[in-house]
């Protein structure tokens, strides 16, 4: 076939999945209301077939660009052919059109797999979810195929007469041009970083999944089943969704790291943020949901906590796509912004109209019993994680809102969020290490005492150990020294799990501590966790507040020097690499006085016809120990003189941040994977009907 | 020690009421008054004005030594680097009024496709623009990434 009717296919594909999906919303509300489950079997077929067609859709787009359609416009806009594979394939989500399409298809996706999960289960919420996703699905879908007048931003749209040559609101991935260029323009070169393959796929993953889980929970809210049955149900979508939340600021973190060449990961601008804020109140949902489980309580903070990291998801892709605030990272502006108003507002107002009136339904079952105990710790987690959430809201909007209302234009400095969001998150850390501290329900005294005790020492012993070996920063100090009495708790609170059984007899401290995580894995993989986020904020400690630069201008043979390396500039190169040229400065590092390798920071120019997209890029280079990163960047060079000016940063500790992620990552997958007492049970009864039928 | 392996306590209805519930309101909202306390206070000393050069040059005196910044056009065949120092100069232009602009640091890999430039810093005595961050803004061909320069 040929790329037009590929093309042409592509679209088609997106356009019935658009009407089937439409469907699915009337047919699953109908089957709902008067208990039809033929209906609702017809919508569940109807996501299956939506989640193929957007599949489908795709496939056509992924081909065209790995066999350079130039024809169609996407194609010829984000690649090339002298562009290496990895970005070729990854050009799927590097423009607006193309992302979208993306994000739709994780719906998609994500909306069958919900629905395939619940055959047997949750009839009665089922309409109402399979309602809920389809519906997200349709308005992704209009997005790509509904044509806006360009001239108006707003809400005149049709569907377009002509595929072939329709703009859609944010644009038609399958729009043809009306010639074929021999080559494409490429990706932008700041893209083509491994990052590019990763992150955005991560972090789509994590704020489509958080769809499932809302879905639930409005189905719940409709049904006026207000248990725990909704969050036990979507669990797994939760932790899972949470994890590639995780995983995408990792990797976000990472590709700044290397990429934008300023020896930082995290610089608060608006994306940045827009990933952190559902990440924060995610978090707290999925302590919230401990306490419901446990006690009953807390279930309107519940919704209302899964409501806000649904709409920070939106948010996100929102602020990324629109380009309606300045960021970084943004793409180009476009006209996204009164249709994700009047999602976010329809959104809204159904979940408020049925959280107040089914408040009667929303009693809690228990009360809490004393201020000091673990319950009152999980409400503090969720406050200030809540309260960092919107206060970085408040810094990431207030420039959008100043504007709206006052006329003024004005932007929020970085600082701003480092001043409020680092004490908070510090009470955070305080928090992690107190909570194992403190029985459910109310702790004695004398318990606390005790258990303050040794944590609180090792603390005190880390804080002067350190002033000892001369650190002296006091804000370094104090969160190195809270790190270690977090540690400790919950090494000690490890520990007497293991003791427990290893008294028993029966068990050495290997096995012991093997089946204490296997017989508990979401407490335990709890802990794991919390040791992961302590090591990301020893990492983001030794990296903030012990950070320390130099720049030199070298001739060869010269030496830049910093703490106890040395650089020694040996020669400039200049060379191509597939579809670029670099400039290359060889550097021997030695440290105190003796070589321990080398570093060779580059530049490459990514030549285009267009002199003006022409462009350089700046790859650092960075050797990494336990201790600091010593991370160099080719600031300048002359070819005639031969000469060079780096910028030479040792940045501590920075590795454990990534160290800790991983941690994190093992902790949340041992807390995903079901307890040796669901397997039992779940394989109970499974074998029950086997029982009937023999 | 209770850990969270402990069973289920749901069965146990508490048997206070009222009272308890307070202590929690309170001291919920106490944290939260911190919270925006100190959002509001940090926010009054971290926000800037957004200005194009007319409204930095219509109140020069006001703006003169104050954090701002500045959104205009580059003008390309301004820009000067010395790979020595890493100084980079360059002017904006917005209509006639300009603004030389100095910045210390690693040139933004974009600059040379760049259609305008946000900088922030302080406006000096003598007229010239000292900035601690430049961004550049590129033709929204390049539907993506420019990067940020400095801390």
């Amino acid at each position: 076939m040929t790329d037009f009717t590929m093309a042409d296919l592509g679209y088609a594909s997106l356009l019935l999945s658009l009407v089937l999906c439409a469907y699915a919303v009337g047919a699953a509300l109908y089957a709902a209301h008067r208990p039809r489950l033929v209906f609702y079997l017809s919508a569940r077929n109807a996501l299956f077939v939506s989640a193929a067609l957007t599949t489908l859709a795709v496939g056509i787009l992924e081909w065209a660009l790995l066999t350079h359609q130039f024809r169609l416009e996407y194609v010829a806009s984000h690649t090339s052919r002298a562009q290496p594979l990895l970005y070729t394939i990854s050009a799927l989500w590097a423009g607006q059109e193309g992302s979208l399409l993306f994000w739709v298809w994780l719906l998609a996706i994500f909306s069958a797999i919900a629905v395939a999960q619940n055959r047997e289960r949750n009839r009665e919420l089922m309409p109402y979810v399979a309602a809920g996703l389809a519906f997200a699905q349709v308005f992704f879908l209009a997005l790509l195929t509904m044509a806006a007048d360009s001239a108006q931003a707003g809400f005149v749209i049709a569907l377009p007469l002509n595929a072939r040559l329709s703009a859609a609101l944010v644009g038609n991935p399958f729009r043809l041009l009306d010639f074929t260029p021999s080559d494409g323009l490429g990706m932008n070169p700041l893209l083509q970083n491994p990052g590019m393959f990763i992150h955005p796929v991560t972090q789509y993953i994590g704020f489509v999944g958080f769809t499932v889980p809302f879905a639930f929970a409005m189905a719940a809210l409709f049904t006026r089943r207000l248990g725990d049955a909704w969050i036990r149900t979507t669990r797994r979508w939760t932790l899972v969704s949470w994890l590639f939340l995780s995983l995408g600021l990792l990797f976000g973190m990472q590709w700044a790291y290397v990429e934008l060449g300023w020896g930082g990961y995290w610089g608060w601008d608006p994306v940045e943020n827009s990933s952190l804020m559902p990440w924060l109140t995610g978090t707290a949902f999925l302590h919230s949901v401990m306490i419901q489980e446990r006690r009953g309580m807390l279930k309107v903070w519940n919704l209302v906590l899964v409501m806000l990291t649904f709409t920070f998801s939106l948010l996100g892709t929102f602020i990324t796509r629109s380009g309606i605030i300045q960021s970084v990272h943004a793409f180009g502006v476009s006209s996204l912004g009164p249709w994700f108003l009047a999602f976010f507002g329809m959104t809204l107002l159904a979940f408020l109209y049925l959280l107040f009136s089914r408040m009667n339904a929303l009693k809690e079952e228990n009360e809490l019993d004393a201020l000091v105990s673990r319950e009152s710790t999980f409400l503090l987690n969720n406050l200030i994680l809540v309260g960092a959430a919107f206060a970085t809201l408040w810094g990431t909007l207030f420039p959008m809102v100043s504007e709206t209302f006052t006329g003024k234009k004005v932007t929020v400095a970085k600082e701003f969020f480092n001043q409020v969001n680092g004490p908070i998150f510090f009470a955070l850390v305080v928090l992690i290490g107190i909570c194992p501290l403190i029985g459910w329900r109310k702790a004695s005294r004398e318990n606390l005492m005790r258990n303050f005790l040794r944590p609180f020492g090792v603390a005190i012993g880390a804080a002067l150990g350190l002033f000892l070996i001369g650190l002296r920063e006091w804000y370094g100090l104090l969160s190195f020294s809270t790190c270690a009495f977090v540690l400790t708790t919950i090494a000690l609170e490890i520990a007497r799990g293991i003791r427990a059984r290893t008294r028993q007899g029966r068990e050495n401290v290997l096995t012991a501590s093997l089946n204490l995580v296997r017989q508990n894995r979401r407490c335990y993989g709890g802990y794991i966790v919390h040791i992961g986020v302590i090591l990301c904020v020893i990492g983001i400690a030794g990296s903030t507040f012990y950070q320390v630069e130099t720049q030199a201008h070298l001739q060869p043979g010269e030496s830049a020097q910093l703490k106890q390396y040395a650089l020694r500039y040996d020669a400039l190169q200049t060379y191509a690499i597939e579809n670029r040229q670099a400039v290359a400065a060889r550097l021997t590092v030695l440290e105190n006085g003796t070589p321990v390798g080398t570093l060779v920071p580059e530049k490459y120019f990514y030549p285009s016809p267009n002199p003006d997209q022409s462009q350089w890029t700046t790859e650092i280079a960075v050797r990494t120990t336990l201790l600091e990163d010593l991370y160099v960047i080719l600031a300048g060079w002359d070819i005639q003189a031969g000469t060079i000016t780096l910028k030479v940063i040792v940045n501590p500790l920075v590795v454990w941040l990534w160290i800790g992620f991983a941690v994190l990552v093992i902790g949340t997958l041992i807390a995903v994977l079901p307890d040796a007492r669901e397997v039992s049970a779940s394989a109970r009864t499974r074998s029950e009907p086997a029982l009937a039928r023999a | 020690m209770n850990s969270m392996s402990t069973p289920a306590l749901r069965p146990s209805a508490s048997v206070k009421t009222g009272g308890n519930r307070w202590k929690f309101v309170i001291g919920g909202l106490l944290i939260l008054a911190a919270i925006a306390y100190a959002t509001i206070s940090s926010f009054q000393a971290n926000t800037l004005y957004y200005l194009t050069l007319n409204e930095l040059y219509a109140q020069r005196t006001a703006h003169l030594g104050q954090s701002v910044r500045i959104n205009a056009p580059l003008d390309k065949s301004s820009i000067r680097f010395d790979d020595k120092s890493l100084t980079l100069t360059f002017i904006l232009r917005e209509g006639d009024l300009s603004l030389p602009v100095v910045y210390k640091g690693v040139v933004p890999d974009t600059l040379e496709s760049g259609e305008s430039i946000v900088a922030e810093g302080k406006l000096g005595a003598d007229g010239v623009f000292q900035a601690s961050t430049i961004l550049v803004k590129c033709p929204s061909k390049y539907e993506s990434a420019t990067p940020q320069a400095g801390k």
